[in-house]
């Protein structure tokens, strides 16, 4: 009898611990959503091609790339 | 005498337990069965919490995967007016992090019928971390999603915005909200004095939106735009429209407009810029509609591109005389020169023998008069003459008296590039598309030849593209006056192109309104149709005309 109560106090110890890691383990995940949907967002506004050809204009004094020549190959 | 008096003792104490049993069960009455249910309640908010568990607004992705729409977290700054002690310091505090007027805080602040206001809704969260750590008492967090357009003003009129509350209200963000907006879950726990989770009570989970995959190409579109603006600039145009459509497909890869906005601004922007005027917009297309005209001839059976007609510079319709605009005296044209060369009273000789009843169904066939389909909320028909006058023959093969959207356009071109076949444009890479023959194969290549010769001989010289055949056709229409007839200043010239002529991969529709110094679709939108056919060719490594594919 004594044992058996051991191991319900024991179970429910458990389950405690195990539930406030979970809670922990749902906030942190928030967490990394929130930040992986930061990073995302500022990959983004990075990526764009109008901001890259922009800095590329301004900073680099780059300019759009002449016309492509494609040269047609025949094999003899 | 002792014993009597012990009894009586004994007699009050019973009475006394008898007294104090009966109240503590009075009260555990009274709190178990008349104030249970309050008091139980009253329990379960002290250690039962419920938590809403946000679903995620899916992101809009170009056709490349690259994010043109998505939602980043925020953190929403209350105030229980009741729990804040000094409403004047708080408000002080809160201004100076958060960069909000204390005065309009303190007003909020200050008012204790309520018991909730928001000091900042979706604020930074680095700011609503330092407000946090000053920990003030009455003030409270809670994290939002907000929606952001990292690209700015690139696809803005397509993408259209979501409010505050993250449901989409214009473009896109309308058309596929049911799609974007998720489903938000719920999770009950019982928690220690702590606030540490002990028991799940319940939990359901939040379901996610989708993300949405579209057909533009956000490189493409960017570019457009900025053609555009350029174009607009230079012209002292009210506003341009450019569509860039994959004619197998009816792929749209990119739709602009200008004036632009911001969409990360859009409460800022006024309603008639936020417009997408590729769909929501009509114009007189002119002469981009002769096609029509040439097309339902060469069908019918009644020309061939070489049949030839001798044709005087202006054409009598019933009470109106109509003149060529580009010359002044009789000449021979085959059937391929009017379209080349843009003849009003060649194309109106064509209707003629066409006749209203063919002329009509040509038109239908070709998708004017109604909507396209698209995936686009608010799109609209065009507008057909709803009354047949004598010069109506005269005046609708050559794109006057009927208005059409530049989509209706775009796709109508883009189904003599696809040998005849019209799909339905879209912009959602997922969505089944409805195709229809309108043109045999025959007649589409007979046409794209025509359309050729615009380009190397005709109209649209300007819109040729170094090492490729292009196929198009020039427009310019008179604007309809408010106070009736048409202006004589204000024009809409536009430039419809096929590229390459021989393997077509692109239709480019660009459309100027209003523009000033020049009127001609060849001269003010040709030029922006090469520039922007000729970077898509480049960026997109479509090899020449003839070139091994």
């Amino acid at each position: 009898m004594g044992v058996l109560l051991a191991g319900v106090v024991a179970l429910n110890v458990a389950v405690l611990r195990l539930n406030i890691q979970s809670d922990q383990l749902t906030e942190e995940r928030a967490q990394l959503r929130a930040e992986s949907a930061e990073l995302s967002s500022q990959l983004a506004l990075r990526a764009a091609s109008a901001r890259t050809s922009s800095l590329a204009r301004r900073q680099l004094g780059l300019q759009p790339a002449a016309t492509t020549r494609y040269l047609d190959l025949r094999p003899r | 005498m002792s014993a009597r008096l012990s009894n009586r003792r004994i007699r009050l104490l019973l009475v006394f337990f008898a007294l104090a049993f009966l109240a503590a069960f009075g009260r555990a009455v009274w709190l178990q069965a008349v104030h249970a249910q309050g008091l139980d309640r009253l329990a379960r908010g002290q250690h039962q919490s419920t938590i809403d568990l946000p679903a995620a607004r899916g992101s809009i992705l170009d056709r490349n995967g690259v994010e043109l729409a998505i939602g980043k977290q925020a953190i929403t700054v209350y105030a229980n007016p009741r729990h804040v002690a000094d409403p004047r310091a708080t408000a002080i505090a809160a201004g100076r992090v958060l960069r909000i007027d204390a005065d309009r805080l303190y007003t909020k602040l200050a008012d204790r019928s309520r018991g909730f206001v928001y000091l900042a809704r979706k604020a930074d969260p680095k700011r609503a971390e330092a407000l946090r750590s000053l920990e003030l008492t009455g003030i409270g967090f809670y994290p939002e999603e907000r929606r952001v357009y990292p690209q700015g003003t690139v696809a803005s009129h397509v993408l259209g915005f979501a409010g505050l509350d993250n449901r989409g209200l214009a473009g896109l963000e309308l058309a596929l909200d049911r799609r974007l907006t998720g489903r938000s879950g719920r999770r009950t726990v019982v928690r220690d004095p702590f606030g540490r989770t002990l028991k799940v009570l319940s939990l359901e989970p939040a379901v996610e939106g989708h993300n949405v995959r579209l057909t533009l190409d956000n490189t493409l579109q960017a570019n457009a735009e900025s053609v555009l603006l350029r174009t607009v600039r230079r012209w002292g145009a009210k506003a341009a429209t450019a569509v860039v459509l994959d004619p197998k497909t009816g792929d749209i890869l990119a739709m602009a407009a200008q004036p632009g906005f911001d969409a990360n601004r859009f409460p800022r922007t006024s309603r008639d810029v936020q417009r997408n005027r590729a769909v929501t917009d009509t114009y007189e297309p002119g002469s981009t509609l002769k096609v029509v005209t040439v097309a339902g001839a060469l069908s019918e059976g009644l020309v061939t591109p070489s049949t030839q007609f001798s044709l005087a510079p202006t054409i009598q319709v019933a009470d109106r005389v109509i003149h060529e605009a580009h010359r002044d005296s009789t000449e021979r044209m085959s059937v391929a020169q009017i379209l080349s060369r843009s003849s009003n009273v060649g194309t109106i000789t064509l209707a003629e023998q066409l006749g209203r009843e063919r002329l009509e169904r040509w038109i239908a066939r070709f998708g004017f008069g109604r909507k396209t389909g698209i995936d686009y909320p608010g799109e609209i028909s065009g507008i057909l003459p709803s009354y047949w006058s004598g010069s109506t023959i005269g005046t609708l093969p050559i794109g006057h008296g009927i208005a059409v959207t530049p989509m209706q356009m775009a796709s109508a071109y883009a189904a003599v590039a696809n040998g005849g076949v019209w799909h339905q444009p879209r912009l959602v890479a997922s969505r089944p598309t409805k195709s229809r023959r309108v043109v045999s194969s025959r007649v589409a290549d007979q046409l794209m030849a025509m359309l050729e010769d615009v380009v190397i001989e005709g109209t649209g010289q300007e819109a040729e593209v170094e090492g490729y055949q292009v196929a198009g056709k020039t427009g310019t229409a008179a604007k309809p006056d408010p106070s009736g007839g048409y202006s004589s200043s204000r024009y809409v010239a536009s430039f419809v192109g096929v590229v390459p002529a021989s393997t077509p991969r692109l239709v480019v529709l660009v459309t100027v309104d209003e523009p000033r110094g020049a009127i001609w679709g060849g001269v003010v939108a040709a030029p922006a149709f090469q520039e922007i056919a000729r970077f898509a060719l480049q960026y997109l490594e479509i090899p020449p005309d003839g070139s091994p594919s």
